[in-house]
C-alpha cells in the first residue's frame, strides 16, 4: 500500500487541522520578473526588493506632520519629545531626554501564530519614524516563506534607529525577530542593540483602573480617540496570510497592511499622549490619571515629581483627592516629615472613606507609637481602625488585606505599653 | 519477645519450612562475582582524578575503561550495564574530561523520567564540586523556574532533561539554545531499553529532529547510551539513533550472592488446576520479611494489584511498624509523593514498598534485601531489572518470583532453564510508524523547513511532504517545504501514550478541598475510571462518581468497601487491506491493516480475599476506534464438522494461549499486543485468530509476529500440551470449560494452524 493511501486511512488518528482549502494548487516558484498581481501591488504603493535571487515586498507611506491620528497630530509627537528634553533631569522610563524625535522607531509585526516557537514566523515587519518633517511608514512583507533573507535584509537596512517603541514588543515581537534572525544569521548582519519603550506596560499602569483589557485597539478607542473603520480582527491575520500564500491575491493582505499601519501610527499617538500625561501637559487629564502618574514616579523613586502630582490631585475633591493625600502622606513619611504626614493622614481619617481611613489610622498609630511615643493617641487610632474594619466586614464581604487580628495585637501591645508607662511614671 | 530474624535465617526457613518448601519449584543461586578493574587513564584532568579518588575510585571497572577509550576515538557507544554496575562513569568521565579541556563543549543528558534526571544531577554535581572545575550542570524540565532557564540555555555545560521536554520545549525553541547546539559534543541516553514500542518509536523521531537541528548548527554529537540487559541493545540503539555504535558489554562490576527462587502457589482446585492467588501468596511471603524488618520490595503487575497488596500489607503490619513504613509506588502519584517515598527507602524509614514496574528504572532507592515479584513481570529483561533491586554490590540477597495461574507464568516457572538460559527479549521500535512519524515531521517542519529530497533520519520524506502540503499544513515554495499553520504542533503530541489526552482524577471527598490526585491515559480510563469503578490510590479506595468524558475528568470520592471492580472490553475487528500473505497446507497466514473498535461494556464487583463476583453494572462510554496493523492465522478446512461450539471454544482457548506466548517473542508489555479469535473472519470467511498492535498504525509487533508465527504457534502448542490439567485450565487455554474436548480441540487447532495437519477425532 502506498504511504499516501495509508495516510488517508490513518487520518482520524492525526491531530492536525488542515489549512484553508483552495482549488488553486499551483506551486509558486520565484520568478523575478513575474510577481503575481504586480499591478495591484503597485497601485497600493508596494514595490519589490530584490536580494540574492529572491525578493520581498515593501510598502511605503508618507504622512504630513500636521496629520491628525486620534486626538493628536504627529507634530505633537515632536512637542512631546521636546517637552521631555526641556523638562530636564526627570528620570522616567518613558523619558526622551537626550533623544531627537527622529531617533524614534515605532515598530509592530504580524505573525503566523501566537506561540513563541521557531515555526511561528513574521510576515509583516512594519515601522514608522520621523524624517524631513514627515512621518515615514514602511512595511516589509514576506511574499511567501522562503523569502526571509530579503525580508530581514531590507528591514535591517532601514532600521537606522536608536530607540524602539512597541506595544508588548519586549516579550513578543522582538524575541520573535531574534528567533527568525537566528535561523538566517549567516546571511545577515547582526541585530543591533537599542533602547526599547514598551508602551503596553505604560498603558497598563495608566489605564488598568478603567479598561478591562488592554489590547491596543481598546486603548485607541477608549483613550486616544482613534476610530478604526472596517478594521480586520487581528486573529484572522494568520488565516488570511496562509490564504494569500496559496492564491497570491493581495486583497486580504492589503487589509492586514492597513491594520498594521494603524497599529504603528497609534503607537505615535500613544507615546505622545503618555508623555503629555506624565509631564502634566494634558489639560483633560483625569484626577485618577494624574494620581497614577504620581504613583509611577513614586515607585521609581522620583519623590519630588511624585509629590507634585499628588499635591495637584489632592487639591481637588472626591476619592482621588483623598487617595492622593494618602499617597502624599506616604511620600512625607518616606522623607521623615512626620508632622506633614500626620496632618495629611488626619485629613484622610476625617474626610475619607472605607479602607483609606483604616490604613490612615494604622499609619497614624505607627507614628504615634514609634516616633512620638504617644501611646494614648496611638491606641485611639488603632481602636478607630478596629471599629471601621469591623463595620466594613459586616457591611460587605469584600476581600480585605488588613487583618483584624493584627489590629487587635497592636492595640493589646499599646495597652501594655500604656500600663508600663504609667508604672514608670509612678516610680519617677 | 521473639528476636528478629535476619535474612540468612529467613532464607533457611524458606528452604526448610514445609509451608513454603513444597511450593518452591526452583532455587537458583547466583554466586558472587569479583570485580574486573583497570587503571584510570593517565590523561584524565588532575582535578578530575583527585575528585574520583576522594570518592574512593582508584580504578575503573573494565567496561568503564573501554567506554572511555572508545568514546575518545570519536565513536558512539552503547554500554550494557546491569543495576549497580557504575554505569554513570561510562558517560560522566568522557563528558567531564572533554569539558575540562574545552569550556565551550556542551553535553545533553536524556533520562526517561524527571526523577532519574534529578538523581543524576546530584551525582554529577558532587563529582564536579569535588573536582573544583568550573562546570555548570542543570536539569531542564517542567519544574525548572523561569528565572534560571535563560542561564541554563546559555551557560549550561551539561543540560539534563527528558525526551518530553526535548520534544516540546527545547527543539521547537532551538534558536534560544544556539550555544548548546553549536557546541554539542555528547548526547547521553540512559536507560536505553525503556525506549521501545510506542514510546521508543516516538523518541527515535525526537532524536531525528535533534540530529537535524544539530546538523543545522554544524554539530554532530557522539552518543553514549546505557542499557539494561536485553537481547539486542546494539540493534535498538542503532535503530533509535540511526548511527553506527560500538557495543560494550563486558561488565566488570562485582555483585553479591543472589538467591533466585521460583515459587508456585499450591493448587487449590485439582480438576480445574487452579492455584492459590499469587497476590495472596506474595502477601504471605512479604509479611514474613517485613515483620522482621528486612527491607523488601514487592512488584505487582498492575496499578490495581499494587493498591490491593498495599491495602493488605498495611493492614497486617500497621501495629508492628506503623502505617507509613510500607508505601505504594506507581505512575499516577504526584511527583512530590514519589520523591518522598524514594527518600524514605534510602534512609531506611520505609521498610517495604509495593510498586509497579515504575521502580524498575534506575531511581536511586538504595539497597533492598528482598525482592518479591507477584507474577512473572512479562519479560526476562524486566525480571532481571526487578531482581536487581534486591542486593547491590556486596551483600547477599533474595529474589522470589511468585507465579500466577496465567499460562505465561506457568510456562516460565515450569521451565526454569528457559528463563535462566534464554537470552532476554528483543526490544522493537518502528520509527516509521506513519502516525508517529507524521507527527514528528510536522514538529520538524515547524523547527526548520524541509528541503525537497531531504531525508528524515533514514526515512524518504517525499510522499509525506506532498501529503502534508495537500493537507495545507506545509507550503511548498521552490526547493523547500515550510510550516504553514498557526498551531504549535509539539503541544498536541504526547510521547508516552496513544491517546493524547489524559483523564484527570479529582478527589471531591472534601467539598472545601477538592484536589487533583492523579491522571490516567484515556484508554485505561475506559476500564479503570468508569462510573462506579473503585479506584485505588495509595491504598485508599475511591469510587468514581462522575466521569466527564468530554472534559476528561473523573470525580471520585473516598469510600471503604470490601471489593474492587474489573471491567470488560468488547472488541470488533475487520481487515481493511491485506499487505502480505502466505498459505499453509490447510490455511493461510496474513498481515495487513485492520480497524478495531473497542467498547467498555460491563464491570464486575469482586470481593477481596475470596475474589468472588458480588455484582455488576453497565458502562456507557463511547466506542473507541483504532486503525492499526495486524497479523492473522486462518484455516480453510472446516474443523470438526457440524460442531460449531467446539470450534468456537477451540479458537477462544487457542487465542488465550497465544495471547500469553506472543509477548514473549516481541518483548512488549502484554497490553501492547491484543489477540482475538473469530469463527468466521469477514475478509476471508475462515476461522481466524488476529494479533494486532495496540498503537494506531502499529509499531512493528504484529509484523514481527507474522514473520515468527510458526515458532509462536509451536511454542503455544507445547505449553498447552505440557500443562498438567486434563481438560483445560486458566493456566493454558483459560477456561473452566464444560466441553470435555476443549483442550484436545485447542491442540488440534494449533497443530492445524501450524502444520496444516489434522488428527482424526
Amino acid at each position: 500500500m502506498s504511504i499516501k493511501k495509508k495516510l488517508n486511512r490513518l487520518k482520524s488518528h492525526m491531530s492536525h487541522e488542515g489549512g484553508v482549502d483552495h482549488t488553486d494548487r499551483n506551486r509558486s516558484h520565484v520568478v523575478m520578473d513575474d510577481i503575481p498581481y504586480r499591478d495591484v501591488w503597485e497601485k497600493a504603493g508596494v514595490t519589490p526588493y530584490y536580494f540574492e535571487g529572491n525578493y520581498c515586498l515593501i510598502r511605503e507611506v508618507v504622512y504630513p506632520i500636521q496629520q491628525m491620528h486620534g486626538n493628536y497630530s504627529f507634530s505633537q509627537f515632536i512637542d512631546a519629545v521636546e517637552a521631555w528634553n526641556h523638562h530636564g533631569g526627570v528620570n522616567h522610563p518613558l523619558s526622551a531626554a537626550g533623544f531627537q524625535a527622529e531617533n524614534f522607531f515605532f515598530f509592530d509585526t504580524e505573525t503566523t501564530g501566537l506561540g513563541g516557537g521557531v515555526g511561528n514566523s513574521i510576515f509583516i515587519l512594519g515601522h514608522a519614524s520621523l524624517s524631513n518633517n514627515s512621518i515615514h511608514l514602511k512595511q516589509h512583507i514576506l511574499p511567501q516563506p522562503g523569502a526571509e533573507v530579503p525580508l530581514y535584509k531590507s528591514f535591517l537596512e532601514s532600521a537606522d534607529y536608536t530607540t524602539m517603541a512597541t506595544y508588548n514588543g519586549k516579550s513578543f515581537d522582538w524575541p520573535q525577530v531574534k528567533t527568525q534572525h537566528t535561523l538566517i544569521r549567516n546571511h545577515l548582519p547582526k541585530l543591533p542593540e537599542f533602547g526599547h519603550f514598551d508602551l503596553y506596560h505604560a498603558s497598563r499602569r495608566m489605564w488598568k483602573h478603567k479598561l478591562e483589557r488592554l489590547k491596543l485597539a481598546i486603548v485607541e478607542k477608549e483613550v486616544l480617540g482613534i476610530a478604526r473603520k472596517d478594521d480586520l480582527p487581528g486573529f484572522l491575520a494568520p488565516m488570511i496570510y496562509f490564504d494569500f500564500v496559496e492564491n497570491k491575491d493581495p486583497q486580504g493582505m492589503l487589509s492586514i497592511l492597513k491594520h498594521n499601519e494603524i497599529d504603528i501610527l497609534s503607537l505615535i499617538t500613544l507615546y505622545t499622549h503618555l508623555s503629555f500625561q506624565i509631564l502634566g501637559l494634558d489639560k483633560k487629564q483625569s484626577a485618577h490619571e494624574k494620581y497614577e502618574v504620581g504613583r509611577w514616579f513614586s515607585q521609581i523613586g522620583e519623590a519630588s515629581e511624585a509629590k507634585q502630582a499628588f499635591m495637584h490631585v489632592s487639591k481637588g475633591n472626591g476619592v482621588e483627592a483623598m487617595k492622593a493625600k494618602h499617597a502624599l502622606a506616604f511620600e512625607n513619611k518616606k522623607q521623615r516629615n512626620w508632622q506633614a504626614a500626620i496632618d495629611l493622614w488626619k485629613e484622610v481619617v476625617n474626610e475619607g472613606e472605607g479602607m483609606l481611613i483604616i490604613e490612615a489610622c494604622i499609619e497614624l498609630a505607627k507614628i504615634y507609637e514609634h516616633r512620638e511615643k504617644n501611646f494614648t493617641d496611638a491606641i485611639a487610632f488603632t481602636k478607630k481602625a478596629e471599629k471601621s474594619l469591623q463595620q466594613i466586614i459586616q457591611e460587605d464581604q469584600i476581600k480585605i488585606s488588613i487583618s483584624l487580628d493584627d489590629l487587635t495585637k497592636r492595640s493589646d501591645r499599646l495597652s501594655r505599653k500604656i500600663q508600663k508607662q504609667k508604672r514608670d511614671e509612678k516610680c519617677l | 519477645m521473639k528476636v528478629r530474624k535476619d535474612l540468612n535465617e529467613l532464607i533457611n526457613e524458606l528452604k526448610n519450612n514445609d509451608a513454603y518448601k513444597e511450593n518452591i519449584v526452583h532455587w537458583q543461586t547466583i554466586e558472587a562475582k569479583e570485580a574486573k578493574t583497570a587503571d584510570i587513564p593517565l590523561n584524565i584532568h588532575p582535578a578530575l582524578m583527585e575528585a574520583l579518588q576522594k570518592r574512593g575510585i582508584t580504578s575503573l571497572y573494565t567496561h568503564q575503561k573501554i567506554a572511555y577509550e572508545t568514546v575518545a576515538t570519536g565513536k558512539s557507544i552503547v554500554a550494557v550495564t546491569p543495576t549497580a554496575s557504575g554505569k554513570t562513569l561510562c558517560y560522566n568521565l568522557p563528558v567531564l574530561q572533554t569539558i575540562s579541556q574545552d569550556p565551550n563543549a556542551r553535553a545533553l543528558y536524556m533520562f526517561p523520567t524527571k526523577a532519574l534526571a534529578q538523581d543524576q544531577k546530584s551525582e554529577i554535581n558532587e563529582l564536579i564540586e569535588e573536582s573544583g572545575l568550573p562546570i555548570n550542570s542543570y536539569t531542564y524540565d517542567g519544574d525548572t523556574s523561569s528565572n534560571i532557564r535563560q542561564k541554563v540555555r546559555q551557560a549550561g555545560h551539561i543540560v539534563i532533561t527528558n525526551p518530553d521536554m526535548l520534544h516540546s520545549a527545547i527543539l521547537p525553541h532551538h534558536t534560544k539554545w544556539v550555544s548548546l547546539f553549536e557546541n554539542l559534543k555528547y548526547v547521553i541516553i540512559d536507560e536505553l531499553h525503556i525506549y521501545r514500542g510506542v514510546f521508543g518509536s516516538h523518541v527515535a523521531n525526537v532524536i531525528r529532529r535533534l540530529r537535524r537541528i544539530c546538523h543545522f548548527y554544524g554539530s554532530d554529537p557522539i552518543f553514549i547510551c546505557t542499557s539494561a540487559t536485553i537481547a539486542n541493545p546494539l540493534e535498538l540503539a542503532e535503530t533509535l539513533i540511526e548511527k553506527e555504535l560500538v557495543l560494550i558489554n563486558n561488565n566488570g562490576a562485582p555483585s553479591g550472592r543472589k538467591h533466585f527462587v521460583f515459587y508456585n502457589p499450591p493448587i487449590v482446585n485439582k480438576p480445574l488446576n487452579i492455584r492459590r492467588s499469587a497476590t495472596l501468596e506474595a502477601r504471605k511471603l512479604a509479611y514474613e520479611f517485613l515483620k522482621n524488618k528486612v527491607q523488601t520490595i514487592i512488584f505487582a503487575r498492575s496499578r490495581v494489584r499494587v493498591e490491593i497488596l498495599l491495602t493488605y500489607l498495611q493492614e497486617i503490619i500497621k501495629h508492628k511498624l506503623g502505617p507509613k513504613a510500607i508505601r505504594g509506588y506507581r505512575g499516577g502519584y504526584l511527583p512530590t509523593e514519589r520523591r518522598d517515598i524514594e527518600k524514605g527507602l534510602r534512609s531506611g524509614d520505609i521498610y517495604g514498598v509495593v510498586s509497579t514496574n515504575a521502580l524498575e528504572l534506575g531511581v536511586d532507592i538504595g539497597q533492598l534485601q528482598v525482592c518479591i515479584m507477584t507474577g512473572y513481570p512479562g519479560t526476562i529483561a524486566s525480571s532481571w531489572q526487578q531482581a536487581g533491586r534486591a542486593g547491590r554490590r556486596h551483600s547477599e540477597s533474595l529474589v522470589i518470583m511468585v507465579a500466577s495461574s496465567s499460562p505465561l507464568d506457568q510456562y516460565v516457572i515450569q521451565n526454569p532453564a528457559y528463563f535462566f538460559s534464554r537470552s532476554p527479549e528483543t526490544a522493537r521500535i518502528n520509527p516509521d510508524n506513519l502516525i508517529i512519524l507524521i507527527d514528528h515531521m510536522k514538529c520538524a517542519a515547524y523547527e526548520l523547513p524541509f528541503r525537497i529530497g531531504e531525508q528524515f533520519g533514514s526515512f524518504e520524506t517525499e510522499e509525506v511532504l506532498e501529503y502534508l502540503a495537500e493537507e495545507r499544513v506545509l507550503h511548498q515554495n521552490g526547493e523547500k517545504y515550510y510550516w504553514m499553520n498557526d498551531s504549535f504542533p509539539a503541544h498536541n503530541i504526547s510521547l508516552r501514550s496513544a491517546s493524547q489526552e489524559n483523564v484527570v482524577i479529582i478527589d471531591q471527598s472534601d467539598i472545601a478541598n477538592i484536589r487533583v490526585i492523579g491522571e490516567m491515559d484515556r484508554f485505561s480510563a475506559m476500564t479503570l475510571l468508569h462510573e462506579e469503578a473503585i479506584y485505588l490510590h495509595q491504598g485508599t479506595q475511591y469510587q468514581v462518581e462522575l466521569l466527564d468524558w468530554e472534559e476528561k475528568k473523573a470525580f471520585v470520592r473516598e469510600v471503604a468497601v470490601d471489593y474492587f471492580t474489573d471491567a470488560n472490553l468488547a472488541v470488533q475487528l475487520k481487515v481493511l487491506e491485506e499487505d502480505r500473505r502466505y498459505t499453509t497446507a490447510l490455511g493461510e497466514i496474513g498481515y495487513g491493516d485492520v480497524s478495531v473498535t473497542a467498547m467498555a461494556t460491563i464491570f464486575k464487583k469482586i470481593k477481596f480475599e475470596t475474589h468472588e463476583n458480588i455484582g455488576s453494572g453497565p458502562i456507557s462510554l463511547p466506542e473507541e476506534e483504532l486503525h492499526t496493523s495486524a497479523a492473522w492465522i486462518s484455516i480453510n478446512k472446516p474443523f470438526s464438522e457440524g460442531k460449531q461450539d467446539r470450534l468456537e471454544h477451540g479458537l477462544i482457548g487457542a487465542a488465550h494461549a497465544l495471547r500469553h506466548i506472543a509477548p514473549l517473542f516481541v518483548m512488549c508489555d502484554p497490553e501492547d499486543i491484543h489477540v482475538i479469535p473469530q469463527v468466521k473472519a469477514a475478509h476471508n470467511e475462515m476461522p481466524s485468530i488476529f494479533f494486532y498492535d495496540r498503537y494506531p498504525g502499529g509499531v512493528g509487533l504484529s509484523d514481527k509476529l507474522y514473520e515468527g508465527m510458526m515458532h509462536v504457534l509451536s511454542e503455544a502448542k507445547e505449553m498447552v500440551a505440557n500443562c498438567r490439567c486434563e481438560r483445560g485450565c486458566p493456566s493454558c487455554i483459560g477456561m473452566d470449560s464444560n466441553i470435555d474436548t476443549a483442550k484436545k480441540d485447542v491442540l488440534q487447532l494449533l497443530a492445524h494452524f501450524n502444520k496444516g495437519e489434522i488428527h482424526v477425532n
